[in-house]
């Protein structure tokens, strides 16, 4: 196995573990209103300091991290933006931990196919 | 020598200012009230009115129960006009007001099939704003802005919309609409008081019978 192959392999250990590691349980809704309950890494914050560039920001600052595998193992294509205000968005809906359930849409979508990895950036939804 | 009398007073531009705000206050209470007698839904017309604040638009960052819009009224700058002004105590003011409609967007779902994308509802809320508050302040009602005698001349100079300085990826979606909004003033300053050097008194009398037809008083002071 190429060190490539081990890295997406170490996804299900890193992204995926719910019991001792950071997994988090995500659901995940298609345009074509198909659901599954996937475990990744799920943000939601509100933060003075951009990390990234240094910038202040204000606002809440949404995003999910889940395998590419395990979204096509349950029978998904890769998440994406939806401008057409005719069809449905991809949403997912995931709790904060306090038990206090949210709804988002995919704004952005952003894949990592060297490493297997997609980040889908958030906007609220009113479902 | 320094100034004699306390500085007690508002300035034209802050009377203006204020005036703008409780004109759109008042007129966008009148205006549900209106919309509630024609049986129309009255947050249609709803705008939550603010003055002089640097991020009003925070409030629909964490509570998202009240989306109505929000206007927020500031004093940008104001330039004096020597030609129509004196050195000593009246200078002629054009101070713009920037008028700033914050509308807030939520992406929903449509049962009738697809969605309603946040982004376009929140251009659209900023644009449902920016119409009321235009139409009020250049409404032939406030053509003074009730303030006949102290405003010369309103105008609204410029619109522009723009996103407010936020992180493009955030779940809420905002944008924001400038109305560049001009008013022409008086801006009045302390005075000595005046003392009189000398009293000038002319009396016109009718030679016939004695009557005083006319009389005048000048006071010639420094």
């Amino acid at each position: 196995m190429s060190l490539r192959q081990l890295a997406e392999a170490d996804l299900g250990a890193v992204l995926e573990d719910g019991a001792t590691g950071f997994g988090w349980p995500i659901t995940v809704t298609s345009p074509a209103e198909m659901s599954a309950l996937l475990t990744g890494f799920s943000d939601d914050i509100s933060q003075i300091i951009d990390p990234d560039t240094g910038q202040i920001v204000s606002g809440r600052l949404a995003s999910i991290a889940l395998r590419i595998s395990s979204l096509t193992a349950a029978g998904f294509e890769l998440p994406q933006g939806i401008a057409d205000a005719a069809q449905k968005p991809w949403l997912v809906t995931f709790d904060d931990i306090n038990g206090n359930s949210f709804t988002f849409k995919v704004m952005q979508s952003n894949p990592d196919r060297a490493l297997g990895i997609v980040t889908c950036i958030l906007e609220l939804y009113r479902p | 020598m320094t100034i004699a009398a306390l500085i007690d007073k508002q300035d034209t531009f802050e009377i203006v200012r204020d005036q703008i705000g409780a004109i759109l206050a008042l007129e966008v209470a009148s205006q549900m009230a209106l919309a509630t007698a024609a049986v129309r839904d009255p947050d249609d017309w709803k705008l939550r009115v603010f003055s002089e604040r640097s991020n009003p638009w925070e409030q629909f960052l964490n509570d998202q129960s009240d989306g109505s819009p929000i206007v927020n009224v500031w004093v940008d700058n104001s330039n004096f006009d020597p030609k129509v002004s004196t050195v000593v105590e009246r200078q002629k003011s054009e101070t713009v007001y920037n008028v700033d409609c914050y509308g807030y967007g939520q992406s929903a779902d449509n049962p009738a099939g697809g969605h309603t994308p946040g982004d376009r509802e929140a251009a659209f809320e900023a644009h449902r704003a920016l119409r009321l508050v235009r139409n009020i302040l250049m409404a032939a009602e406030y053509t003074y802005l009730g303030l006949r005698g102290v405003v010369f001349r309103r105008w609204t100079q410029a619109i522009t919309v723009f996103q407010p300085q936020q992180d493009a990826s955030q779940v809420q979606q905002i944008v924001g609409a400038r109305l560049v909004f001009r008013v022409e003033f008086n801006e009045f300053s302390p005075q000595i008081p005046l003392e009189t050097l000398e009293l000038l008194s002319a009396d016109v009398n009718r030679t016939e019978d004695g009557q005083l037809i006319a009389e005048a008083d000048y006071d010639y002071t420094i």
